[in-house]
C-alpha cells in the first residue's frame, strides 16, 4: 500500500509499505478514506521526537473497516469509523474511570517509539489495536470530512471547553487559534459563553475565528490583557483556554484571566519553564488545570453529537484537500503556516 | 526611541525619557519619599508593554536606580539593562497609565497580578509607603499620554 513515511528531519515521502494485517484478536484493519496532518505530526517531521526513517506517520483518520480479529465485537467489515488518535486498552483502572489518556497500555498511531511503534494513519490502510475501544461508528448522515477530526483535535478542543465549566455569563478567551483553539472556541460558544475572544497573531486564523462567532483579538495590535479588561469592566476573562503550548502563551493566559477565574491549559508542553509568583497565584485564587492528552474515548460521543447538531462545524478549518501522494507538499504548507488544516485522500 | 523627539520644555509624554527625568526630579525633591524609602536598596525597571493601538508600538523599559530614599539616576533603557535590575515590574501601557493617574493602587495591583513583579515580592510589598509615594510623585509629573489627543 501507499503511505506517508518519515525520511529525515523536515522530509517525508510517499512510499510503498507492506499492508497491515491483524496481529491480535482485538485488532481491526481500516481502509482510510480521509486522513489529516496534525500539529503534533510536525514534532516528528522535525525530529523533535524519536521516529525512524521509513516509519508511517499520522493519527487522524476516518475510513471503512476492512477486517477484524476474532475478539472484536463492536465493529464489523463495512462499518464506517473514526479512529482515535490515542490508543487505549479500555480495561485498565484508568480506562474504566474514563481517563483513557492515562491508560496502562497507552499508545499512539504514527508516533514512533513514544507511541509504541504503531504504524500511522496517513496511509491506505491502518491497523487499530483494541478496535472495540478505539473506533467510533460514524452516523450515516455525517460525511467523512465532518467526522474526521472527532478522533483528535475537535474532541480535544471540545474537552478543554467542557472541563472549563463554562457558564452563560462567562467571558471566555482562547489563546491560539490553531485547530484545537478553533474547536475550543466553537465549543465554548456551544456551551453558552456570553462571548468568546480569540487571541492570535495570524490574520487567517483570526478570520477563521470570526467566521465561527468568536471576537478576534490581533495580539500584534492590541495587548490581550487590555482587550479582555476592556470587555469585562476591568476584571479579565472568566475562563481562559490556552491552546498553544509555549511559555509566552501560558503567561498571556494567566495575565488575561480575572481573579478567581479558570485557566485550562490544553497546549502541549515538554521541557519549558516559567517563573511564577506563587503568592500572587494564590492570592488571585486561580484555578489552573493542565489537560494533558484528551481522553478522546470518553468524550467523542458528545463531540460527535455537537457536529451532527451543527453547533460545531469543522469544515471552515480545512484549507487544503490533497491526494495522499501530495503529502510532502501538505507538510510543507502546514509547517509554513500557509495551511490551517490539510486533509489527505488516499 | 519614544523620547528622542521630545522638546525639553514640552509637557512630557508617558513613558518617554523626559517623563522619567521629570519623575526622578520629583523623587529627589520629596522629603516624604526620603523618609519612606530610607532603607531601600535596589534598582527597579518598569516594563511598559506595547499597545500599538494606543500609541505604544513597542515595549518601553524605564529604570529608576533607587538608593536610601534618593534616585541616583535612570531613564529609558534598553531591554538588557532593564532585565538586569533587582526588580522588574511589568504591565501593559494601559495599566501603567491607571497607576500614573492614581486609579490603581500599586501594591494591591502587584498582589493581584495586575502589575507583575520579578524579584522578591515580599520585600517590595513591605515598602508600601515608598511605593505609594512613588505613585503620588508620578501624579505630580505633568504628563500627556499618547492615546489622548
Amino acid at each position: 500500500m501507499r503511505a506517508v513515511v518519515f525520511e529525515d528531519a523536515g522530509v517525508v515521502r510517499v512510499a510503498d509499505v507492506p499492508d497491515p494485517v491483524v496481529v491480535d484478536p482485538g485488532d481491526a484493519i481500516v481502509r482510510v478514506s480521509r486522513t489529516a496532518i496534525c500539529g503534533s505530526d510536525l514534532h516528528f517531521f522535525h525530529l523533535k521526537a524519536p521516529v525512524a526513517p521509513g516509519d508511517v506517520l499520522g493519527h487522524e483518520a476516518v475510513g471503512v473497516v476492512e477486517s477484524v480479529g476474532g475478539g472484536v465485537t463492536s465493529v464489523a467489515p463495512g462499518d464506517r469509523v473514526i479512529v482515535a488518535f490515542d490508543i487505549a486498552c479500555g480495561s485498565c483502572w484508568f480506562c474504566r474511570r474514563g481517563e483513557t489518556q492515562l491508560c496502562d497500555e497507552a499508545a499512539a498511531l504514527g508516533a514512533g517509539t513514544f507511541g509504541g511503534d504503531l504504524p500511522g494513519a496517513q496511509a491506505e490502510l491502518v491497523r487499530v489495536p483494541f478496535a472495540d475501544v478505539n473506533l467510533l461508528l460514524v452516523p450515516d448522515a455525517l460525511d467523512d470530512e465532518r467526522a474526521l477530526f472527532v478522533g483528535d483535535v475537535l474532541t480535544t478542543g471540545f474537552y478543554a471547553a467542557s472541563i472549563a465549566r463554562i457558564g452563560p455569563d462567562d467571558t471566555v478567551a482562547v489563546v491560539g487559534m490553531g485547530p484545537v483553539g478553533f474547536f475550543a472556541a466553537q465549543a465554548a460558544r456551544a456551551l453558552g459563553a456570553r462571548s468568546v475572544h480569540a487571541l492570535d497573531l495570524d490574520a487567517d486564523r483570526l478570520a477563521l475565528a470570526e467566521r465561527v462567532g468568536a471576537i478576534p483579538v490581533d495580539v500584534t495590535a492590541r495587548h490581550p490583557a487590555t482587550a479582555l479588561a476592556e470587555a469585562t469592566d476591568g476584571r479579565g476573562a472568566d475562563v481562559v483556554i490556552e491552546a498553544v503550548g509555549s511559555p509566552t502563551a501560558f503567561e498571556s493566559a494567566v495575565n488575561v484571566v480575572r481573579r478567581g477565574g479558570r485557566v485550562v491549559v490544553v497546549g502541549v508542553y515538554a521541557g519549558e519553564t516559567v517563573e511564577m509568583q506563587l503568592g500572587v497565584y494564590w492570592a488571585r485564587a486561580l484555578e489552573l488545570k493542565f489537560v494533558g492528552l484528551c481522553p478522546v474515548h470518553a468524550w467523542w460521543d458528545r463531540a460527535l453529537a455537537a457536529v451532527v447538531a451543527g453547533t460545531i462545524d469543522p469544515i471552515p478549518l480545512i484549507s487544503h484537500r490533497l491526494p495522499l501522494e501530495d503529502a510532502p507538499r501538505g507538510y510543507e504548507l502546514f509547517d509554513r503556516r500557509e495551511a490551517t488544516k490539510v486533509v489527505l485522500t488516499p | 526611541m519614544l523620547g528622542a523627539t521630545e522638546e525639553d520644555h514640552a509637557v512630557p509624554t508617558f513613558p518617554t525619557e523626559p517623563w522619567f527625568q521629570d519623575l526622578i526630579a520629583q523623587i529627589n525633591g520629596s522629603a516624604d519619599y526620603v523618609e519612606a524609602a530610607a532603607t531601600w536598596e535596589g534598582d527597579i525597571s518598569f516594563l511598559v508593554e506595547a499597545e500599538p493601538d494606543k500609541g505604544i508600538p513597542e515595549d518601553v523599559w524605564g529604570l529608576l536606580d533607587l538608593w536610601h530614599g534618593t534616585c541616583r539616576g535612570g531613564g529609558v533603557v534598553d531591554e538588557a539593562r532593564g532585565k538586569a535590575s533587582a526588580y522588574v515590574i511589568r504591565a501593559p501601557y494601559s495599566r501603567w497609565k491607571e497607576v500614573v493617574v492614581g486609579d490603581l493602587d500599586p501594591v494591591r495591583a502587584m498582589m493581584q497580578g495586575k502589575l507583575r513583579v520579578q524579584g522578591d515580592l515580599p520585600t517590595i510589598v513591605r515598602y508600601v509607603r515608598a511605593a505609594n509615594e512613588l505613585v503620588h510623585l508620578c501624579g505630580e509629573v505633568e504628563t500627556t499620554f499618547p492615546d489622548e489627543g
